[in-house]
């Protein structure tokens, strides 16, 4: 396929190998730091981790001097191509400490990390943490971290040679939402901007976590998984260790929730236009999504008499809320006692996620807006045939044609975890953990499998399984259709 | 530079992706959403959807913070109504497009200054300027001056039977000291030639000379210089009328039109020209007011593709010099293949004119942009930068451009491998599209 590509010259293949090789360099630069990390600590893990950042730091020297392309010209082709394959490169490289550290993983189980951690899903096939050194932990957070706001995103804010409509075919490919607005002229600005606001708020997140109970590299780690979203944590029981704090769960609260909104939103806000807040629908809507959640939530808890205190009524079930539709997967002790009407709502808030632009993953509250106020359209033309009635988000008319995109995405979307699901179940995993999974790693929320009973984590998964699972996360981060494009066989003729 | 562009149609367009490939800040506004997701989506700048003339919107464009602000919408009044708003907002720089010669007006000029108007652009007249330098120039493509003619940029055709076919380069510098070949245009391909290159029959030619040897390039290029006087013009567009008006006494013309009121109107706003109703299509006609004795044939109809082909017609009929206006930017490389002598074009004489006054602004860089695949600049060379450091064959220069005169103390003089650039230098540099920033290295 790839001759073909290149003989049919649909793709600049040289352009493409050289920023690859760029990555890699650039994930070879973050490598370092959990060999520094295990150095510190002293732990053997930093050999693994050095030779890997050697091998990925080398291969990228091969890629980006050997590579030299003709032309800089890059295309939507170039765009898709690039930015599938980078996350895969990615993953494949990122897996290699997994693989020689203290407590080796297969193949199949490092790519799963990997992948995961990438996409910020926070799905774990690690069930004990007893033996992780302190740099596995902390470059599973990196992972999760880098991938929070994107790979592509990043490049484009420190290569200041993708600055051109080639970088702009990356940025749509990768960034979550509907129109990828930009916020400011520049790809390269917006990327820095951008990148700038997530790198705040990290900042802050690991500096509120240290003041409370938390040791710095505890922190640090938890930040990185909370602020991308992705939800790995450094004790097996995940959040539930700080079960205690109610400090800690509040201060996640409030930076889950700033991982799911626009970062062009706070962008806004953070230049002091705060009207903005008040004038989208899809903040309103998130803000409303989760206040209903929260009764109901509640209501369910109070039912089955699964509480024993205000704290399980009100902050438990706004962390699991929060945690859930923003894709981030950490769960509060007792969450599987509350009933299966939480878990079906669990259900809903994954499809739902949160704002697109934001770090989180699910079809996005945009995506559901659409396909709401179509909806009821289309119902009010069953009486009124001849009215003309628009869909309007943040004021603005949307055009049909991008209405259209839209339903399609969720359709797509749907039967993704359909065909997900029963191919789970093929591999022999019951049929409501195998639909939950599916779900759970496409909206790349990562929710153990153990909420539906299933195991302690997504050990238990069969390798194929495993595969599965790994390429609808990144399905499901790219927003589907960067990746279905590549299926597409007019992709690759010309 | 943060500059806004108000209006997406083929000037704003155009503007905005070149301006963009520069790596400047654009943000462009325009009511329609469709055609503005095209530009977004594929180009390195951001859009607006809106009204250029509402506040609302040139607010979200950040309008008042821009250097420069450019309405090109296709109204004249909306142009204004935005840079007025823009200016009050706090642009530093307008500029609008306009429909007529009113606000050209130096009389009018201070009024059109109060209204927050710093530049008025007026394709129109650009173009009815290009036509009066291409008919006095009959015998040259393309002409471009620098510092008040100093150094002048000409692009011919060479003909069958001129001496210098077949020469090569090399030999050609050895005893043609004041020209200097900068680039060769051979069929769609531009070329930054080399001493072994060889100069063909059909090739365009640019030569790089000063104005006293100006002349001596019609004989090199085996051509003869006719004195141009009856001029038809085939369509009474606004375009017409501002060349009749622009040129005075030097031409006669002749209009022809098949819009009969338009025919009718035509005395009033070109009092001393002759004005004839019918189409210019038609051979008997054309035969009836004496095509034979016409010196040169303009088509400036509505119509791209009729004015290509009355331009072949007139060839056909002995018409030394023709030019055509084609405002689909597509055809104009295939046009200028087809033995049309001129080409013209307001989209792109419009956005030049935008892009040079962006440049004046920056001085150490000025490009103009009348070739397809080249880039023609003039650049300052700075203290301490690497073209300064040795004489021009002793620098490595990339393959792509050439170094073609030089403006020192306000005198121009041709560059030639011993030339020794100085600090302060006025350069002209011709590079293959695109990599003018590689050239601007050796000047900083």
């Amino acid at each position: 396929m790839i001759r073909k590509l290149v003989q049919n010259r649909l793709v600049n293949v040289r352009m493409l190998t050289r920023i690859a090789g760029w990555l890699l360099l650039i994930e070879s630069f973050f490598m370092l730091f959990p060999t520094i990390t295990c150095v510190i600590y002293g732990e053997s893990d930093w050999l693994p981790f050095a030779s890997a950042a050697c091998l990925t730091a080398l291969c990228g020297l091969i890629l980006a001097t050997r590579s030299r392309p003709t032309s800089h010209h890059m295309g939507k082709r170039d765009g898709y191509l690039l930015t599938a394959m980078v996350w895969i490169v990615f993953s494949a490289f990122g897996l290699i400490p997994f693989l020689f550290c203290s407590r080796p993983l297969s193949v199949t189980d490092a790519f799963f990390e990997a992948m995961s951690g990438f996409t910020t899903t926070g799905a774990s096939v690690l069930s004990s943490f007893a033996e992780l050194s302190h740099g596995v932990h902390l470059w599973r957070a990196i992972m999760q971290w880098i991938g929070g706001m994107g790979i592509i995103l990043f490049t484009l804010a420190v290569i200041p040679m993708l600055n051109h409509s080639g970088g702009m075919q990356m940025f749509n490919a990768e960034v979550t939402g509907i129109t990828h607005d930009k916020i400011r002229p520049r790809i390269s600005q917006t990327a820095k901007s951008l990148w700038l606001i997530y790198l705040s708020l990290t900042i802050v997140l690991v500096l509120l976590l240290w003041a409370g109970p938390m040791d710095l590299f505890t922190a640090i780690c938890h930040a990185f998984g909370t602020i991308s979203t992705g939800g790995y944590s450094t004790s097996e029981t995940g959040i539930i260790a700080w079960d205690h704090s109610v400090y800690v769960k509040a201060v996640l609260i409030v930076f889950m929730f700033l991982g799911g909104v626009n970062f062009g939103l706070i962008y806004k806000c953070a230049r002091g236009n705060f009207r903005v807040l008040r004038s989208n629908d899809v903040f309103r809507a998130y803000l409303g999504i989760i206040g209903v959640m929260l009764v109901l939530f509640a209501v369910s808890i109070l039912w089955t008499g699964a509480w024993s205190g205000w704290q399980q009524l009100t902050l438990d079930p706004l962390f699991q809320i929060v945690s859930t539709i923003t894709s981030t997967g950490f769960t509060v002790a007792n969450f599987e006692l509350w009933g299966p009407f939480v878990l079906a709502l669990t259900f809903v808030m994954m499809f739902f996620g949160a704002c697109a632009g934001s770090t989180s993953g699910g079809a996005k509250i945009d995506r559901i807006l659409y396909l709401f106020k179509n909806s009821r359209n289309e119902l009010y033309r069953c009486l009124y045939p001849n009215a003309i009635h628009s869909v309007k988000v943040n004021d603005k008319v949307v055009s049909p044609e991008l209405v259209s995109k839209v339903i399609a995405f969720l359709c797509m979307y749907m039967l993704l975890v359909v065909s997900g699901g029963i191919a789970l179940t093929a591999c022999g995993v019951p049929v409501v953990d195998s639909f939950f999974s599916a779900f759970s790693c496409i909206s790349n929320t990562g929710l153990g499998a153990g909420v539906t009973g299933y195991g302690q984590s997504y050990e238990i998964i069969p390798a194929a399984g495993k595969w599965i699972l790994s390429l609808l996360m990144l399905t499901g981060r790219l927003e589907i259709f960067t990746i279905l494009v590549l299926f597409l066989p007019s992709f690759w003729r010309g | 530079m943060k500059i806004v562009i108000a209006g997406a149609g083929e000037v704003g367009s155009h503007l905005a992706k070149l301006l963009s490939n520069e790596e400047q800040d654009i943000m462009l506004i325009d009511q329609d959403t469709e055609r503005l997701s095209v530009l977004d989506a594929n180009y390195n700048l951001m859009t607006v959807v809106g009204d250029p003339t509402s506040f609302s919107a040139l607010r979200e464009a950040d309008a008042g913070r821009c250097d420069l602000f450019i309405a090109v919408t296709p109204y004249e009044s909306n142009n204004i109504v935005a840079c007025s708003i823009a200016k009050n907002l706090g642009a530093k720089k307008t500029v609008a497009r306009i429909n007529s010669y009113d606000f050209m007006d130096p009389a009018n000029s201070a009024h059109v200054k109060h209204m927050g108007v710093d530049k008025v652009i007026y394709p129109e007249y650009l173009a009815a300027e290009e036509i009066i330098t291409a008919l006095r120039r009959n015998w040259i493509r393309n002409w471009f001056e620098l510092h008040d003619g100093q150094i002048i940029l000409a692009g011919v055709k060479l003909r069958a039977g001129a001496p210098i076919v077949g020469m090569k380069l090399r030999d050609f510098t050895f005893t043609n000291h004041h020209f200097h070949v900068s680039a060769i245009k051979r069929n769609h391909e531009t070329i930054i030639p080399r001493g072994d290159d060889q100069m063909a029959e059909g090739d365009i030619l640019y030569f790089t000379t000063t104005r006293d040897h100006i002349d001596e390039l019609i004989t090199l290029s085996g051509k003869t210089e006719q004195k141009i006087r009856r001029i038809l013009i085939m369509g009474g567009s606004k375009i017409a009328v501002r060349l009749v008006n622009l040129a005075g006494d030097e031409f006669r013309f002749k209009i022809i039109d098949d819009d009969r009121a338009l025919c009718n109107r035509l005395p009033q706003k070109c009092p001393d020209c002759e004005i004839i109703h019918g189409d210019a299509r038609d051979i008997d006609l054309l035969a009836e007011i004496g095509i034979a004795d016409m010196d040169a044939f303009v088509a400036l109809t509505d119509s791209s593709e009729t004015n290509i082909f009355s331009c072949i017609t007139a060839k056909e009929l002995g018409i030394k010099k023709t030019i055509a206006d084609v405002e689909n930017v597509q055809f104009i490389s295939q046009a200028e293949n087809l033995n049309i002598g001129t080409v013209i074009n307001k989209k792109l004489l419009a956005s030049s004119s935008i892009f040079q006054m962006m440049l004046d602004s920056d001085s150490s860089t000025s490009k103009f942009m009348a070739l397809a695949d080249a880039d023609i600049a003039e650049i300052e060379a700075r203290p301490g930068s690497k073209i300064t450091k040795a004489p021009v064959r002793e620098l490595k220069l990339v393959r792509e451009m050439t170094l073609a005169g030089l403006i020192r103390d306000g005198q121009g003089q041709l560059i030639t491998g011993n030339t020794h650039i100085q600090a302060g230098d006025h350069v002209l540099v011709i590079c293959l599209a695109g990599s003018l920033h590689k050239v601007e290295k050796f000047f900083v």
